[in-house]
């Protein structure tokens, strides 16, 4: 083999153990760093279409009170009524889609867009809502709440 | 003894059926005019006997005499005769008798229907077919079985009824839509066709709400009159309860009053209630306010500024709901800005009723945290679309880098292979 023969395959091996190095570990790079941000938990926890898992604990919601708590992208309402029972609705009005509260003076769901009321069976009661709220089923398990949609 | 107990027991049995009322016969009757009359060749005499069985009168055990009077017993003619309480076809207030005779008798309606009202008669000579045929002896003008279609009456709540929820409309305007019937009154025949074309009748109609508004939500039914201009507003407060009560705090409430013009009716007119939008408040093409205002009063100036502020937050919710879309299609998580934007959405709608106290300052009370939600949401969006951009660029990027290192391999085995092949040929 000449000398610059020799020279160049050198040269060229030498480059080519350089950019397969890079390679090599720009590809480890690729593969670490999307692993990392999948197993790095989000800032909210997600629900699924199905069922959602409450940050609340049952001792936390108090009788005669209601929350809004969040199923999926939409706004769902956790009532404790003043017999103790947990019930859950959609919170988004059937009238205008507003975001329902409750009202615990007079123990109802309440919508303050156009006044509709909802009992605690979620049925419309007053005002212009024309149909019930959706409920949702409720279990307590151990220390947690579970909201799922019934079938 | 005994005889003296069984004189007395015979007594009190006759005593109690003279002093029945004729009404309390709920009982199943013999029933021989139904016999007679449904095989009469004059569908005048026959369709009653035919239609009655379906009656709720009927199914409750009442028979033709509960209401005709006579004999139902008797298979001759004599059945009908007067002594024995016959009355023939009652018309006029006698209609309103008859009826009333066992519907406003709150111990007797108790034993079939406890929740049923039993004033009818008593609202329905308030209203103004009642005062007309009581007053003016107008025989024209509807009474109970008018509306209620004799032998054929059933509960409100059976889609059979004439005054089910989906019906009462028509039954209305068998009189009032006609034209030729209605010409002695003077009063328009169009409510019918109006109220048609109506959200209210578009909501019971198509969408199956028995809940919206018909003829005798707004004018009463036995009461029936038409709303006076002071209290329209307490009529469609009824169901728009925030809306009525803005209104009525507001100063249009009072000047409405001292123009003589209705309430609510001013701006959305009376039977053919449109479906509203954000076109009707301002003083540009469509919007109601103009029919007071110029765009250079005062009023047209608040008109002007409240619909600029509903605009930008209805553009603002579009905007932020449109980039949330957008992003959730491509497949990012999004749901909690989309949950957020409820917010915005309810910020909407309540300003939109807002619209109705009239100012300014109330409407935007309802209007800026409307517009924070929608800032917030939209931020969310965006966030998620560079999210999305930035995964786009480095699955580039990382592809690049792996066709690189594949291409690297390639030669780094042939290199390989060169290299053993000039070893083994120097060997050689």
């Amino acid at each position: 083999m000449a000398e610059g023969t020799l020279k160049q395959f050198i040269e060229r091996r030498n480059f080519l153990n350089w950019f397969l190095g890079t390679t090599a570990g720009a590809f480890v790079f690729s593969v670490l760093y999307p692993l990392s941000r999948y197993l790095t938990p989000p800032p909210v926890a997600e629900s699924t279409a199905r069922s959602v898992t409450l940050s609340l604990k049952p001792k936390e919601v108090k009788a005669n009170s209601g929350q809004i708590f969040r199923f999926g992208s939409q706004p769902g309402i956790l009532v404790r009524t003043q017999t103790g029972e947990l019930k859950a609705f959609s919170a988004a009005c059937t009238h205008l889609a507003c975001i329902v509260q409750y009202r615990s003076d007079i123990s109802h769901i309440w919508c303050a867009c156009h006044n509709g009321h909802f009992d605690l069976n979620g049925k419309n009661i007053e005002g212009p809502p024309p149909k019930a709220l959706e409920e949702y089923a409720v279990n307590v398990r151990a220390d947690q709440i579970v909201v799922s949609k019934k079938v | 003894m005994i005889r003296a107990t069984s004189r007395g027991f015979l007594w009190l049995g006759i005593a109690v059926i003279l002093f029945l009322p004729v009404h309390a016969m709920g009982q199943p009757q013999v029933e021989n005019c139904v016999a007679c009359h449904q095989s009469l060749p004059d569908e005048r005499l026959a369709g009653p006997a035919k239609l009655f069985s379906g009656d709720i009168h009927a199914v409750k055990g009442f028979g033709c005499v509960s209401c005709h009077g006579g004999d139902a017993s008797d298979t001759e003619m004599s059945a009908m005769n007067p002594a024995k309480g016959y009355i023939g076809k009652p018309t006029g207030t006698k209609i309103v008798d008859v009826c009333g005779r066992c519907h406003s008798d709150a111990r007797f309606m108790r034993q079939y229907n406890p929740a049923l009202r039993v004033d009818q008669v008593t609202e329905y000579y308030t209203s103004v077919h009642g005062r007309r045929l009581k007053e003016q002896k107008d025989s024209k003008v509807a009474t109970c079985a008018s509306c209620h279609k004799p032998h054929s009456i059933k509960a409100p709540s059976d889609p059979r009824s004439s005054v089910h929820p989906l019906h009462v409309a028509d039954t209305c305007g068998s009189c009032h839509a006609n034209a030729e019937y209605m010409a002695t009154y003077k009063i328009p025949t169009d409510q019918l066709a109006n109220y048609k074309k109506s959200v209210h009748w578009r909501m019971m109609a198509n969408k199956g709400d028995l809940s919206a508004p018909t003829c005798n939500d707004c004018h009463g039914n036995h009461g029936a009159a038409p709303p006076g201009i002071s209290w329209v507003g307490n009529v469609c407060g009824q169901c728009h309860a925030v809306n009525g009560e803005l209104f009525s705090k507001s100063r249009h409430s009072q000047v409405f009053v001292q123009m003589g013009i209705p309430g609510c009716a001013t701006c959305h007119d009376n039977h053919q209630i449109l479906e509203t939008s954000d076109e009707l408040i301002g003083t540009r093409e469509k919007a109601v306010c103009t029919r007071c205002h110029t765009a250079e009063d005062r009023g047209g100036k608040s008109a002007a500024a409240m619909r600029a502020m509903i605009d930008s937050l209805r553009q603002e919710y579009d905007k932020a709901h449109s980039i949330l879309l957008k992003a959730g299609h491509a497949g990012m998580e999004v749901s909690q800005p989309e949950f957020d934007l409820n917010e915005a959405k309810t910020a909407l709608v309540k300003a939109r009723a807002a619209i109705h106290a009239f100012s300014v300052v109330t409407l935007k009370k309802e209007i800026d945290p409307g517009l924070q939600v929608s800032a917030k949401a939209y931020a969310g969006g965006l966030k998620a679309l560079e999210e999305l951009g930035f995964r786009r660029k480095w699955l580039a990027v990382s592809a690049v880098i792996i066709l690189a290192l594949i291409v690297g391999l390639v030669l780094k085995i042939r290199q390989m292979e060169s290299a053993q092949k000039s070893s083994e040929k120097e060997k050689v």
